[in-house]
């Protein structure tokens, strides 16, 4: 029996591998977040970290996009052990419809009056707080496109087809720029001195012109890595995109200009909400507080990862160029999402019908 | 052959494991998705999901598209694997072993990468247009990336091995003796290819076949990323049903058709080797 002591020492490790984390485990509370697995690294030195030695807790991540997480979120119901998740407002508004989540307490984040009206509550039903904002508008090859691209319709000019693409309809973008198209091809048919009016949601003169727009495309994208790469290669010379992408974008190193077109840029807030199935409520206020302070947006804005909703924060003018901020704010428009969640379906029947041509 | 107790205890006992893994992960979600196919969130059963699918023209092009490239897909692995397989159950162990691993390389490489290498070769700036325009061959790039060509491709690339793989497999087994009588009794190589080689080698051929097929009308990420978004597949319309419309009884009827196909693809595969022998 020499082998005992060996026996003895693997049993001795095996047992404290077992129970050294649990007897950890029991001081310190768990906060499951579902999130985008983009610049982990970033927020985990940004706001998991300062917050888990704040509130002497682990954060633990789910990643995935929005789609995936709302999935999983559908499947688990009272049964998940996700407490907090991040959403596109599409998202988070399936999500409410669906009561997968609890509405936040706004007595409970001292931050929440620092934040942009439009991000406090986004959705009126406080079903989340919108803490950072994307927009969503063109970009194009200025070396390679003689007529400078000012507007939406422009993705329907002769001189650009073959080099067009556009978000998916499946996308969170997708319907927003079918939309802003409508507008741009709305505001053509204008007398002079008309103004235009509301938004179209049923964006009809959009769909007409889809065949001539689908045309026009190398291809659609469904994810904005796909449309750096696709500029990278020289595949696609114009597109619609979001403001997050653009630190990507400029590393391709060709000439390319951003441009907010006259129509008008789409914002879209991403939002964090707190899950119906959540017991760890008065933790999960305290992460929403946590990302909307001004230290952590400020943080988030420098490395160029979220544009602020906190009011509160000033950001250098290089900085803010590269966002959704200063001036870009006012002139943005935000998509009713009920109003869009309501067609997708129906969209996406109609959309695909054009693109199997 | 009369089977000892003992043995038969055995042969549960080392079969049981693989048998509930497939049945707890297989068999049972299966019979689930079967059943969220014809019976719908509002109760009852109904093919109403079949007949809505055929119905729509949108899917009746992307199931077509779909099989259409799966078979094309599994005739030039066929094709191109055939003679490499040929060749390689020849050789000497030590050589063969070596060119094996050679062919299995692409399963080896992350298939974002390996698409991605893919965009880069086809693309505008890619090698195959910066050849042809140093050649004076054309004036402006071609495009070859977002079209069905480049998702037969790639997909051709990622299944070949699949294919080889069961071939070599299937010849090494066929002894020389019966190549060489066939030899002496007067058929050139051709005939003996096509009249022992291949009867032989056709457990080989049906398994790739459908390993080939069923992975090509199953794929995501070639076509997704070689086709692009606007080429859309069967495995691609299935994301829209599940997690874009978050429609389960859609989702499920096309995930039962595509089961079903690649089921269908491989009896017909069977009954061909069967009737060849």
């Amino acid at each position: 029996m020499r082998s005992q002591p060996l026996m003895m020492l693997l049993l001795a490790v095996l047992v404290l591998g077992l129970v050294g984390p649990m007897a950890v485990a029991q001081d310190t509370q768990t906060l499951t977040v579902s999130i985008w697995g983009f610049n982990l690294d970033v927020l985990e030195e940004n706001v998991f970290a300062p917050f888990e030695e704040m509130h002497n807790v682990d954060i633990v991540l789910d990643t995935g996009n929005n789609s995936d997480r709302l999935a999983r979120l559908q499947a688990e119901g009272e049964n998940t052990d996700i407490d907090v998740v991040h959403f596109a407002t599409q998202f988070t508004y399936l999500a409410s419809q669906e009561d997968l989540l609890q509405p936040y307490n706004p007595d409970m984040l001292e931050n929440l009056d620092e934040v942009y009206d439009w991000a406090q509550d986004p959705l009126g039903n406080q079903a989340g707080v919108g803490y950072t904002v994307n927009s969503l508008s063109l970009i194009y090859r200025s070396d390679l496109i003689e007529t400078e691209i000012t507007s939406w319709a422009d993705l329907l000019r002769d001189d650009v087809a073959g080099f067009v693409s556009i978000p998916e309809m499946s996308t969170t973008f997708g319907p927003s720029t079918l939309i802003m198209i409508d507008r741009a091809l709305a505001m053509g048919e204008m007398d002079e001195g008309e103004e235009l009016g509301e938004i179209n949601y049923d964006a009809d003169m959009a769909w007409e012109a889809l065949p001539q727009l689908a045309d026009n495309l190398v291809t659609t994208y469904i994810r904005s890595s796909a449309l750096t790469t696709l500029v990278q290669e020289e595949e696609v010379w114009v597109a619609p995109y979001a403001s997050f992408a653009i630190g990507n974008l400029i590393n391709t190193g060709h000439d390319l200009s951003t441009v907010i077109p006259e129509e008008g840029a789409v914002g879209q807030t991403n939002m964090i909400s707190i899950t119906a199935a959540s017991d760890q409520v008065e933790l999960a206020h305290a992460y929403i507080d946590w990302f909307i302070s001004h230290d952590v947006q400020l943080a988030e804005a420098l490395d160029l990862i979220d544009s602020p909703v906190n009011a509160t924060v000033e950001l250098p003018e290089d900085i803010c160029a590269l966002l959704t901020c200063g001036e870009m704010l006012d002139t943005m428009i935000v998509l009713d999402q009920a109003q869009v969640s309501e067609r997708l379906e129906d969209w996406l029947e109609r959309w695909n019908e054009v693109m199997v041509r | 052959m009369i089977r000892r107790p003992n043995q038969t205890r055995t042969v549960i006992l080392l079969v049981a494991p693989a048998f509930v893994f497939v049945l707890v992960f297989f068999v049972l979600p299966l019979i689930f998705l079967l059943s969220q196919s014809v019976l719908p969130e509002d109760g009852g059963f109904t093919l109403r999901g079949y007949v809505d699918f055929f119905q729509s023209r949108v899917s009746r092009v992307v199931y077509l598209r779909t099989l259409k490239l799966g078979l094309i897909v599994t005739g030039i692995c066929v094709l191109m694997s055939y003679p490499a397989a040929f060749v390689l159950a020849r050789m000497p162990v030590r050589r063969r072993s070596f060119l094996m691993s050679l062919v299995i390389l692409p399963l080896m490489t992350n298939a974002v990468a390996r698409t991605f290498a893919w965009l880069i070769i086809l693309g505008r700036r890619g090698m195959i247009n910066q050849t042809l325009l140093s050649l004076d061959l054309v004036e402006n790039p071609l495009r070859f990336i977002f079209t069905e060509t480049a998702i037969v491709l790639g997909l051709a690339q990622l299944f070949l091995p699949l294919m080889v793989l069961p071939l070599v497999s299937a010849m090494e087994n066929i002894p020389n003796d019966v190549l060489e009588a066939a030899r002496s009794l007067g058929a050139n190589r051709l005939t003996t290819f096509v009249r022992i080689v291949v009867p032989l080698s056709s457990d080989g051929l049906v398994l790739g076949a459908t390993l080939v097929f069923t992975g090509s009308v199953t794929a995501f990420v070639t076509p997704a990323i070689l086709g692009g978004s606007r080429l859309l597949l069967m495995s691609t319309l299935l994301r829209q049903k599940a997690v874009i419309l978050f429609d389960q009884h859609a989702a499920a009827v096309v995930a039962v058709v595509m089961i079903l196909t690649t089921l269908a693809v491989n009896l017909l595969l069977r009954v061909l080797r069967v009737q060849q022998v």
